[in-house]
């Protein structure tokens, strides 16, 4: 935990450090009309840094007394997660390609049936409900198009 | 005659409220809401963030309600999942479990959730009163505010959250320079020059509050729950008759506790406290004050009784500072005021003068939606509960499907599904590591204005920052942002001076 914490604390601290070059050179002063464009990130950032600073050194000061502490993430949760990013973030590489809602029958499908391990009448049932019933609300009657990837358009025939 | 103005305003407000197509809307809101507030994951602030690409379709009025409504519904729903299931749905919810789980453990699920909801019920009626008497009182004040006023506000606002929220001030210091960072992305409205999108296109566009907000609050929530590995066993309830005479009966036992839950909540609402600081507290001092501390824990009446109506007050009144200062309350309420900003009206004491029949709508709906709110909960508990027991290998890709939706609908934009799961890790990392999201959120929604209120006013100083500090108005504002500020520094010091004193006379 109290490396993770440090950890964190760098990385938003370099988050701080871009944002500060990139206001440098917008610049950072009183241009000709009152404050340039840089002028407000430039000090968030600046505090983004100073604040980071804190942390980390209070950060490593503890680790230094009290050693790592607890695990940032629990026993056997990591592959929980990973569990659910993993599956979700494929559902989106999917988007691009064949559009949400195909991408979103095969995302319930394999997570209701591989993680879940439902029946598999129940699983195709729901991974079409839902995906259709979506396109319908939004697609038809709110006119909200949802992505369609690249080949989705070629797939829904109505 | 300002009274007597108020009331007609309301009753125009009421009026519009009770049409079929807004009742209609309510009534749908309020249920997605008390669904959302019972969902793990979702809730009353991603649920609105998720709505919002639907309500463009809609006029103002509508609209607001239907994410009034969902936050309602989630300050209800929260409750349902807490007393039956031991799992908050919602932070506010988290001190109704001490109680509201062993009662309904006990076999008085029913009595329960009557006391729950009724609280809530009064909470929200005294939240709605102050908010119909006192916002146009507020908003007429505020119309003196100049952009040196209105940084002042923000900064009261900011620094109150920072301290309020019991996490690290650097942290919360941290939280807030980000939220202000990614609102400063794209175009600077000032001077058209793109700013930190390092040439690239994708940046230009900026970060939207709502993907940050579906992001933070829902995929990171979902991080959360199954690394703890949720198991849910929730208890049946049916409500009676029975339990609702016995439950009024508590209320009017404890009718100072409840008074006093109602008004901590209203107060902290007010502030940029929010429902969860509020509920606790009202908690603490219930059980302060309570002659049977032991009760306490054990399914104590008074125990369900203040957190309930303090969480739900705090919800109604954050609408108070939303219309009439454009600061928003609590994460939700910065949703919903991004929505206002979206529908195109500048949230503001301005808005009371221009778009009166919006104002009073909304309060209008605030009466009507609790009530409706409050007969739904109890007619329909059971069946709410019910969806906790669909399973979770059902509930979580389907949430996390509707997260998507809600992303990529906000500028059909398919990036803002990627920024979501990133926002997700992030909303993990934050959570684990004690980053308060909540003051993120607000300054990521408050970043235009408030960049564009401090660049003014220093403008009209002519750079010198001392215009933040010019009477009348803006000066008190500073000097409590800092009192606030410094106020657990200061009690921190005196506690460590007064122990050494201690530990020389022994």
């Amino acid at each position: 935990m109290r490396k993770a914490d440090i950890i964190v604390a760098l990385g938003l601290m370099l988050v701080g450090f871009i944002v500060l070059a990139d206001t440098i050179r917008l610049g950072f002063g009183w241009g000709m009309s009152g404050p340039e464009a840089g002028f407000f990130p430039f000090y968030m950032g600046l505090g983004i840094v100073i604040c980071t600073f804190f942390i980390v050194l209070r950060g490593l000061k503890t680790y230094k007394k009290e050693g790592a502490g607890k695990r940032l993430v629990a026993e056997g949760g990591l592959t929980q997660i990973l569990w659910v990013l993993i599956p979700a973030a494929g559902m989106v590489l999917l988007t691009e390609l064949i559009g949400l809602h195909f991408a979103t029958v095969l995302y319930l499908g394999f997570y209701m049936g591989v993680v879940g391990k439902m029946h598999w009448f129940k699983v195709i049932l729901i991974s079409l409900l839902i995906p259709s019933a979506t396109y319908i609300v939004f697609d038809k009657l709110f006119l909200i198009p949802l992505p369609e990837g690249l080949w989705g358009k070629y797939l829904i025939p109505f | 005659m300002d009274i007597l103005n108020n009331l007609n305003n309301l009753m125009m407000g009421l009026s519009a409220a009770i049409q079929p197509y807004n009742l209609m809307i309510a009534v749908i809101g309020l249920v997605l809401g008390i669904i959302v507030g019972v969902l793990p994951g979702l809730g009353g602030a991603n649920g609105c963030a998720i709505l919002i690409p639907i309500t463009f379709a809609m006029p103002p009025t509508a609209a607001v309600i239907l994410l009034a409504c969902v936050y309602w519904g989630a300050l209800y729903g929260g409750s349902i999942c807490s007393i039956l299931f031991n799992i908050p749905g919602e932070p506010w919810a988290v001190a109704v479990t001490f109680d509201g789980y062993p009662m309904a453990k006990s076999g008085r699920a029913g009595k329960a959730l009557v006391l729950s909801s009724l609280s809530h019920g009064v909470g929200a009626v005294i939240g709605v009163f102050l908010l119909t008497f006192f916002a146009p009182i507020i908003a007429e004040f505020a119309l003196k505010f100049g952009p040196p006023e209105t940084a002042a506000v923000m900064i009261l606002t900011f620094s109150a959250m920072t301290r309020l929220g019991g996490k690290s001030a650097l942290k919360s210091l941290v939280a807030i320079f980000l939220g202000f960072i990614l609102a400063a992305v794209g175009m600077d409205i000032v001077s058209g020059k793109l700013r930190m999108t390092y040439g690239t296109v994708p940046l230009m566009g900026g970060f939207s509050f709502i993907v940050a907000v579906i992001g933070l609050f829902g995929i990171g929530e979902m991080f959360l729950t199954v690394e703890e590995g949720l198991k849910m066993e929730g208890i049946k309830a049916k409500v009676r008759l029975k339990d609702v005479w016995d439950a009024l009966r508590e209320m009017v036992r404890h009718r100072k506790i409840l008074m006093m839950g109602s008004l901590i909540g209203c107060w902290l609402g007010i502030q940029p406290g929010g429902a969860t600081p509020a509920s606790f507290m009202a908690y603490g001092f219930a059980k302060g004050t309570a002659a049977d501390k032991d009760e306490f824990g054990k399914g104590a009446s008074s125990g369900i009784i203040a957190p309930e109506a303090a969480g739900h007050g705090a919800g109604t009144s954050a609408t108070l500072p939303m219309i009439t200062l454009g600061i928003p309350g609590s994460p939700t309420m910065a949703v919903i005021m991004g929505g206002l900003m979206i529908w195109g009206l500048q949230p503001g004491p301005m808005l009371f003068k221009e778009h009166a029949d919006f104002v009073w709508g909304l309060i209008g709906s605030i009466w009507v939606a609790n009530f409706i709110g409050l007969f739904l909960v109890l007619a329909f508990a059971p069946i709410f509960a019910a969806i906790l027991r669909i399973k979770f290998s059902i509930l979580m890709p389907v949430i996390i499907y509707v997260c998507a939706i809600g992303a990529y609908a906000v500028n059909n934009r398919m990036i803002d599904i990627y920024y979501m799961l990133i926002f997700g890790i992030v909303g993990f990392l934050f959570k684990k590591l004690d980053y308060p999201i909540a003051p993120m959120v607000l300054a990521l929604v408050l970043g235009n204005l408030a960049e564009s209120a401090v660049r003014q006013a220093l403008i009209m100083g002519r750079g010198n920052p001392m215009i933040f500090f010019r009477p009348p108005i803006a000066l008190p504002l500073m000097l409590l942002a800092l009192f606030f500020f410094f106020l657990p520094t200061f009690s921190k010091w005196k506690k460590s001076l007064t122990a050494k004193k201690a530990g020389v006379s022994t």
